[in-house]
């Protein structure tokens, strides 16, 4: 098998008979605890009660008007944690498969050539859209549907942002991004890649280009260095590089580098997971996981955590890289350890890792990828346009997306840092509200 | 008393068969291959696939069945216009020599359907000369268009009893005439049947149904070749209309043959209902559609389970008993009333009562929607009880008999100030003691 087809095989989603059957289980609540539950808004009760009831392009409706990314987040959202925990069937026997319902309501529509949308007529101004990715496609969608003229500018050669770029394939893939972008451009939304805009100065350039309204949406692309003055070693990457060179398809480069060879990924999140597996599905022989805290800490999903540990993937649990140790050509052959235990916890809640003196150790490796958190982008900077906070993040009001300039507003990691996708919706839909009513009062 | 010492044998009509269960002359049973097969599963009988003269061809429809699904439930309700059988009368017959000589203990009835009076003798001839313990005249398949066929003749009570009566002339077996419920009253027709000389009554066959019509070219299925027809529908959703007909058969008076119950059947507590309504045997056809002969030990193993629950050793013990419990509605005690009694601490709070009892019932639910838990206003129950007919949880919601003093209240005129614009003259009031 190529390494193309390693990251090609995203998991279908659940059939119609399957579907059916979750959607007989649905107790159709009354003032239901599911909808409740969605930072996107989105409605199961409603969407599953009409799937039930045999209204089907109705269900899908419910979704897309909601969410131009509905197919998306049926199958990256972490349901268990949100909708699907709230379900009444549980005191049954287990939740309905909500978002695996979504999946197969907004894919049927697909296959069956069912439309949601029509291009409305525009009779707004022109907004830009400045990043791709969920944030900013919800925006438009928005807008769009407003009557809004809509520019999205998406930096790479494609628009979706983390959900092309820093997803893995076989999470999410590209023809079902494609789908669902189709959905945004029936609304007439304009897409313009490679276009990448330049900080405060940019931005400033489309409002004087007569966009009468900016919405900043450029994701978190950034990483903090695991190792301060290690930056350009040979053999050691942070995951932006990594993940966005798989989703670009640069799979020789980097099977040179992973095929066969012992790589380590240091980091405990969602992100340090998806690196880890897609190691693995290069072929790695052996994949070291570094984390400095221990198993329960980890930022990752419980069920990520567990793929891994059934992936073979080797957990180093409590050690905290402290140097990485290059050959004699300046390319990394080991990361040195030091032991940690868990002392008192920290502002985050979660019990800070101690070092311990002298237990230090060295772990050979052929390649190391960092992932120990995502920053905004260091080479951008909006200082000048919208007030940032301590962290670099916009300050942005949470249910306008207002930023501290009146013609600007901006959503999704770049407000709230790393988030989810139904966030990152929402952000995106609060922002076309407050755009609108910003501009209808103009 | 334990299962074992439970006796399922029943006399049917002077034949006796080991267990009430009994295939229906339909698909399921159109051969010996087939029907040995059923046997081998524990059924204790078979009304053998409706046999044909042969002085007319029989070609069935293709395709000739359509389900009826609810949700993901598959077949509650399924179309059939399957006609009687294709093959040659000589093949069934010989057929028939099989299955007596290998099931000596297992009774065929064999279901015949005749085009005039000399085709029904000679088919109940042919078929008692080679091995047949019992007739089942076809009185009632849903779909024959020849007049002076199918439930034609059953809805024709001077036919009906004229070849029944000519039937009878020529065998000494017994003789089953199964009725349509194609029809308003069928103890009419039953009693021609006897009058005919009929030993026993089969009922119902299928009642004439559209399952589904295509969507995209108005054609209703099953579809042949861009025709749709009126045809045989039958399934579990029919159950309840087949119990009423068999309940009315068994409290005629002027009948008072042993009945054969037919619709719906799918489980031991299905059986059981047509017993207690009055069914001596059962038969089933959709059941075995939908799953198989296996269900036969469902049913044998748990009629035999309730039997020994109740103390009960043979079946006719059960058939009728629910007889004396079934009248017409000015025999209930409106005196007593009750209403729904919540066990609040299995409650899942899904909220669905609130809604039913909100849009269809009598608004007696309050909601609370910190805690998601309803709350029954008592003296607004108008114990309907559909709340507890969607409620997921079992037994969570009962009916509670209320003392005599205990009152409803009305339900509430939305506006009394209206009064003087009203056009009314009160009636007389009906005394409901009386």
């Amino acid at each position: 098998m190529s390494y193309a087809e390693h990251f090609q095989d995203m998991e279908k989603g659940i059939g119609l008979a399957h579907a059916i059957a979750e959607a007989d289980r649905c107790l159709l609540c009354y003032d239901a605890p599911c909808s409740k539950a969605c930072p996107a808004e989105t409605d199961p009760a409603t969407f599953i009660r009409k799937f039930r009831l045999r209204n089907i392009t109705g269900a899908i409706r419910t979704i897309k008007d909601n969410n131009i990314l509905g197919g998306a987040c049926g199958v990256l959202c972490p349901t268990s944690q949100l909708c699907e925990k709230e379900c009444s069937a549980t005191g049954i026997s287990r939740p309905i498969e909500i978002g695996n319902i979504q999946r197969f309501l907004v894919e049927y529509g697909w296959q069956n050539g069912f439309k949601v949308f029509e291009k409305p007529a525009v009779t707004k101004q022109r907004v830009a859209i400045i990043g791709s990715g969920p944030a900013g496609l919800s925006c438009a969608a928005e807008l769009a549907k407003q009557g809004y003229q809509v520019t999205v500018f998406a930096e790479r050669g494609e628009p979706g942002g983390m959900i092309r770029f820093g997803v893995p394939a076989y999470r999410f893939d590209k023809n079902f991004l494609k789908n669902e972008l189709q959905d945004l451009y029936d609304l007439g939304v304009e897409v313009r890649c490679n276009q990448r805009i330049e900080g405060s100065e940019g931005a400033e350039e489309l409002l004087a280009d007569g966009y009468a309204a900016v919405f900043l949406s450029p994701g978190v692309w950034g990483t903090p260095r695991v190792i301060p003055g290690a930056e350009n070693m040979q053999g050691v990457v942070t995951y932006p590089e990594f993940l966005v060179g798989l989703r670009e398809e640069r799979f020789e480069e980097f099977g040179k580098q992973v095929t066969g060879k012992t790589v380590a990924v240091i980091g405990g999140g969602s992100v340090a997971m998806d690196c880890i597996e897609s190691a693995s599905k290069l072929g790695a022989k052996d994949v070291y996981l570094i984390y400095r805290r221990s198993f329960a800490q980890m930022p990752a999903e419980e069920d990520e955590r567990l793929e891994a540990l059934k992936l073979g993937i080797h957990f180093l649990l409590l050690n905290q890289p402290v140097e990485y140790l290059a050959d004699s050509g300046g390319k990394v052959k080991g990361v040195k350890l030091l032991r940690t235990q868990l002392g008192d916890p920290d502002d985050s809640g979660r019990r800070r890792p101690v070092e311990i003196e002298g237990s230090e150790w060295v772990l050979n490796v052929d390649f190391v990828i960092e992932a120990i958190g995502q920053i905004p982008d260091e080479s951008v900077d909006w200082s000048s346009a919208v007030k940032l906070d301590r962290k670099g993040l916009i300050v942005a009001e949470a249910d306008t997306g207002k930023t501290s300039n009146r013609r600007i507003f901006a959503g999704g990691d770049i407000v709230r840092g790393p988030g989810l996708v139904v966030e990152a919706v929402q952000d995106g839909k609060v922002a076309a509200r407050a755009i609108d009513e910003a501009l209808s009062k103009a | 008393m334990t299962a074992k010492n439970i006796d399922l044998s029943v006399d049917f009509a002077g034949v006796k068969f080991k267990n009430p269960f009994l295939l229906s002359s339909s698909p399921v049973s159109n051969s010996a291959e087939m029907v040995a097969k059923s046997f081998e599963a524990g059924w204790g009988g078979v009304v053998y696939k409706t046999l044909a003269s042969g002085r007319w061809p029989i070609i069935h429809p293709s395709p000739r069945m359509n389900p009826y699904h609810q949700g993901s439930t598959k077949m509650v309700g399924l179309q059939n216009v399957e006609q009687i059988s294709d093959r040659p009368l000589k093949d069934n017959l010989l057929d028939f020599l099989y299955l007596k000589k290998n099931y000596p203990d297992h009774p065929i009835v064999a279901s015949i359907m005749g085009f005039s009076t000399e085709d029904w003798q000679y088919l109940a001839k042919s078929a008692e000369d080679n091995g047949a313990d019992m007739l089942e005249l076809n009185f009632s398949c849903p779909h024959m268009t020849i007049e002076g066929s199918g439930h034609k003749v059953g809805q024709a009570t001077a036919l009906l009893e004229s070849f029944t009566e000519a039937v009878k002339k020529v065998v000494k077996i017994p003789v089953m005439a199964k009725m349509t419920p194609n029809i308003t009253d069928i103890t009419e027709p039953a009693v021609f049947a006897k009058k005919g000389g009929a030993d026993a009554i089969a009922a119902v066959n299928t009642f004439r149904g559209i399952s589904e019509i295509g969507r995209d070219d108005w054609i209703p299925k099953p579809n042949i070749f861009g025709i749709g027809a009126e045809s045989g529908y039958s399934g579990p959703a029919v159950k309840p209309i087949a119990l009423h007909f068999i309940a009315d058969m068994a409290k005629c008076k002027d009948l008072g043959l042993p009945l054969s119950g037919i619709g719906g059947i799918e489980t031991w507590v299905d059986v059981l209902e047509y017993l207690l309504v009055g069914a001596t045997t059962i038969q089933v056809t959709t059941g075995v559609i939908h799953y198989g002969y296996r269900i036969v030990e469902d049913m044998a193993e748990g009629l035999r389970d309730y039997m020994a629950s109740k103390g009960i050793s043979k079946v006719s013990d059960l058939i009728g008993k629910a007889l004396p419990n079934l009248q017409e509605t000015d025999h209930f005690d409106l005196e007593r009333q009750g209403r729904a009694e919540y066990n609040y601490e299995a409650c899942i709070g899904c909220g669905q009562c609130y809604i039913v009892c909100n849009d269809a019932a009598g608004q007696a639910l309050e909601w609370d929607p910190e805690k998601r838990r309803p709350k029954l206003i008592e003296d607004k129950c108008l114990s309907c009880m559909i709340c507890s007919f969607v409620c997921p949880v079992p037994g969570l919601i009962t009916f509670k008999e209320m003392p005599k003093e205990w009152n409803r209240k009305e339900t509430v005129v939305m506006d009394p100030g209206l009064e003087k614009e009203l056009k009314y003259q009160p009636y007389e009031e009906v005394d409901l003691k009386r």
